[in-house]
């Protein structure tokens, strides 16, 4: 008899559970206003700057109810699973790429071309950015922030070692060299998370048409660039030019201490900087990644990131409304402010004198923006690439059957698109 | 279960009121089983008929999966990073079985019957309280380029230590070897528990005979540590089939593709590159294997058992 008693309280008590679990997952955001939007993002860490924008939005009546992830993965296959149930998130961050391109297909997100096309009358968006935002002609989502990739250089360690900040590749490989032979790593570069950026930075500046023909399919991983590319990468690495892969420490932490004199990086390294205590223009310094070829002219990579409306979601026009407002130079400036960091908003003056130096230059070098390798690419040839790079990094083999195997996938890939 | 567990009757009529006395109780039992068996029904058997289903489609997490046939399976079978992951696997299955469980035979014996052996057995037993995420974690910090342990060896003037989360198969080792680290005190702790449940004379009637040491283990304490053997074995086998948090700790796989197993090229062609289809055919196929070696293993061992 007690044994029965135990089972069914047990069973009881699971049943509870679940159903506990079950009422639990809704979360009553909608508290009698209209105005206070649901908002889900991977970003987690950045909730304290969301609450900074809570406060210059709430005059105007609304405000983000935050929800944050700090692991991607777990992210996005949440929002994908809520948007089989009825609670639509009505903002949420996405990915620009492939990723943003299913979310379209399925009809998921609100569309924002008048949105956009008022942000370009207005001049709040440069010239280019929408490109990230557009399938079939019409605009989804709107920029929820964007980052530059340039070279981050420690100031003690150029001047201790007398080298300049160069404005050429060759004088960016002279500088190397110098600094190796002083004992000093002169390039940071990681076998997992970014594993692309230097054949992002190589390529981009050898080649940029090759660049863009590789997210189209109009170009080849065989092509003779590429593999001048992979060949002038595995120089560096087999020069020694790069840290040992297999060194786990933060490269914020790297830069600030010396461990490596240079770190090609987005914007955002500038605000893990600042948490190791790294200060602009004293301890370090941003230039522009110079081309491999000079011939290819002056070329940056703009990372963006989406802030996307539910379709049918509870608070759509108001999460669109927001959206509007997100571009305005307000709230473009106390995002700014609050993230330390760029605006995609070229009427925003950014505090820190290296960031602006660096806009500045971007602004006056005729630079032509490139997408970052990670979302530009279709998703399988990505991930693929994270292996053959991660490896690349790693052990710098023979290229050439690593270009094959991601050219295989590529071509599966168009194939498979008609 | 309560059914088969029931005695056998005696051939005579006076069984019958007892038969209809039993029955309201098999009802009610099967009432008291019922939500159990639907929870299981509903959390172990949906999921796996739905991920059967999706195994057979094209899907990436939106909309609505498309039949595809096997193609996913032909697709997971030709794919070398797959293969990798199935020789990862293999290793693991291995090691597990060598060095977790020999090591915890290996404590336990030594440690059995030596005064204060809570004691030498405690140490072992400690890593296993701690999570497998925090497990690869202190071990990262032990054995990353320019880690603990590379620092150690530089005193002992080896320069040029091998790179051990970098190379292949190297990686796998060394976490096979972090996994051991955490998993051999608690095989030590169920092998003690078989020694302890030994009967004593027949040990005594051998030691009697003249046997001892490593022939009294061989032809007596290992024959009746058996029954403990089998579990310990086969928990070992499901366990490292599925091993997943310390390598997603240590190495998220990597480099490449270079330490992956099953479990987490499962993972990772799921969540990460969204291929729900191929990610579904990986899980049937560890699910497939996972069941098969159990089973096969059990019902070989627990057959001799019984024959015994």
């Amino acid at each position: 008899m007690n044994r029965t008693r135990i089972l069914a309280a047990t069973t009881a008590a699971s049943l509870a559970l679940g159903l506990a679990a079950c009422s639990s997952s809704g979360d009553d955001s909608g508290d009698g206003g209209d105005a206070t939007l649901g908002f889900y993002t991977d970003k987690a860490a950045w909730e304290p700057s969301f609450d900074d924008m809570n406060k210059v939005s709430e005059p105007q009546g609304t405000t983000l109810d935050f929800t944050g992830y700090s692991d991607s993965t777990a992210y996005d296959s949440f929002i994908k699973q809520s948007f089989r149930t009825k609670k639509v998130p009505d903002l949420f961050t996405w990915h620009t790429g492939s990723q943003l391109a299913d979310l379209v297909d399925q009809g998921l997100v609100a569309e924002t071309t008048d949105l956009w096309t008022q942000a370009e009358a207005d001049g709040l968006v440069p010239e280019g950015l929408k490109d990230n935002y557009t399938y079939d002609g019409k605009q989804y989502c709107v920029p929820l922030n964007v980052a530059y990739w340039a070279m981050y250089y420690n100031k003690k360690v150029f001047a201790d070692n007398g080298v300049e900040v160069p404005t050429t590749f060759d004088e960016m490989m002279a500088a190397a060299k110098k600094l190796k032979a002083a004992g000093v790593t002169p390039f940071h570069q990681m076998n997992i998370i970014f594993e692309f950026a230097w054949f992002q930075a190589l390529l981009t500046g050898d080649a940029p048409d090759v660049y863009q023909g590789l997210q189209t399919g109009d170009s080849s991983y065989l092509d003779p660039k590429v593999s001048e590319v992979m060949d002038q990468w595995k120089s560096m690495i087999d020069d020694g030019y790069y840290n040992d892969p297999g060194v786990t420490t933060d490269p914020q932490t790297m830069l600030k201490n010396g461990d490596v004199a240079m770190a090609y990086f987005g914007t955002f390294l500038t605000g893990q900087l600042t948490d190791v205590g790294a200060k602009s223009g004293e301890d370090y310094g941003i230039f522009p990644m110079p081309s491999m070829d000079p011939a290819s002219g002056n070329q940056m990579v703009l990372e963006t990131g989406p802030l996307c409306v539910g379709k049918g979601s509870e608070n759509e026009q108001a999460a669109l409304d927001y959206s509007a407002w997100w571009m305005s130079d307000d709230a473009q400036n106390a995002w700014s402010s609050s993230r330390g960091d760029v605006s995609f908003n070229p009427h925003v003056k950014v505090d820190d004198p290296e960031l602006q130096g660096l806009l500045d230059q971007v602004k006056d070098g005729d630079f032509t923006t490139q997408q970052r390798y990670l979302e530009a690419n279709p998703l399988p040839v990505y991930t693929l690439s994270t292996e053959i790079f991660g490896d690349f990094v790693t052990n710098a083999p023979d290229p050439q059957p690593g270009l094959q195997r991601l050219q295989d996938e590529a071509e599966k890939y168009w194939a498979e698109q008609g | 279960m309560t059914a088969t567990a029931a005695p056998p009757r005696p051939p005579t009529s006076t069984t019958r009121p007892a038969r209809r006395a039993r029955a309201p109780y098999r009802w009610s039992a099967r009432g008291f089983a019922l939500p159990a068996v639907l929870i299981v029904a509903l959390l172990l058997y949906l999921p796996f008929v739905w991920t059967s289903y999706l195994s057979l489609t094209e899907y990436n997490g939106l909309g609505d999966p498309e039949l595809v046939g096997l193609a996913k399976y032909q697709e997971m079978f030709t794919d070398a990073g797959f293969l990798n992951s199935l020789r990862n696997t293999l290793f693991w299955v291995l090691g597990t079985l060598v060095l977790p469980v020999g090591l915890g035979l290996f404590i336990a014996v030594l440690a059995y019957g030596l005064k204060g052996s809570f004691w030498y057995r405690l140490p072992f037993l400690l890593p296993y309280a701690i999570s497998g995420v925090a497990v690869g974690v202190i071990w990262t910090f032990v054995l990353q380029t320019g880690g603990a342990l590379d620092e150690a060896l530089a005193l002992l003037g080896v320069t040029d230590p091998p790179r051990w989360l970098l190379d292949s198969p190297l990686n796998t080792f060394v976490m096979i070897g972090a996994a051991t680290w955490q998993g051999a005190g608690v095989n030590a702790l169920l092998f003690t528990i078989g020694l302890q449940s030994i009967p004593k004379e027949p040990l005594e009637a051998a030691r009697v005979d003249g046997a001892s040491g490593w022939t009294l283990f061989r032809t007596m304490t290992w024959p009746m540590l058996t029954p403990l053997t089998t579990v310990v074995v086969g928990l070992a086998i499901v366990g490292s089939l599925k091993q997943f948090d310390i390598i997603w700790a240590m190495t998220k796989g990597g480099p490449g593709v270079s330490s992956e197993t099953l479990a987490l090229t499962m993972y990772k062609d799921t969540f990460v590159e969204n291929d729900y289809g191929l990610g579904a055919a990986v899980a049937v196929f560890l699910t497939v294997v996972t069941v098969a070696a159990s089973v096969l293993y059990l019902r070989r061992q627990l057959a001799g058992t019984r024959e015994s």
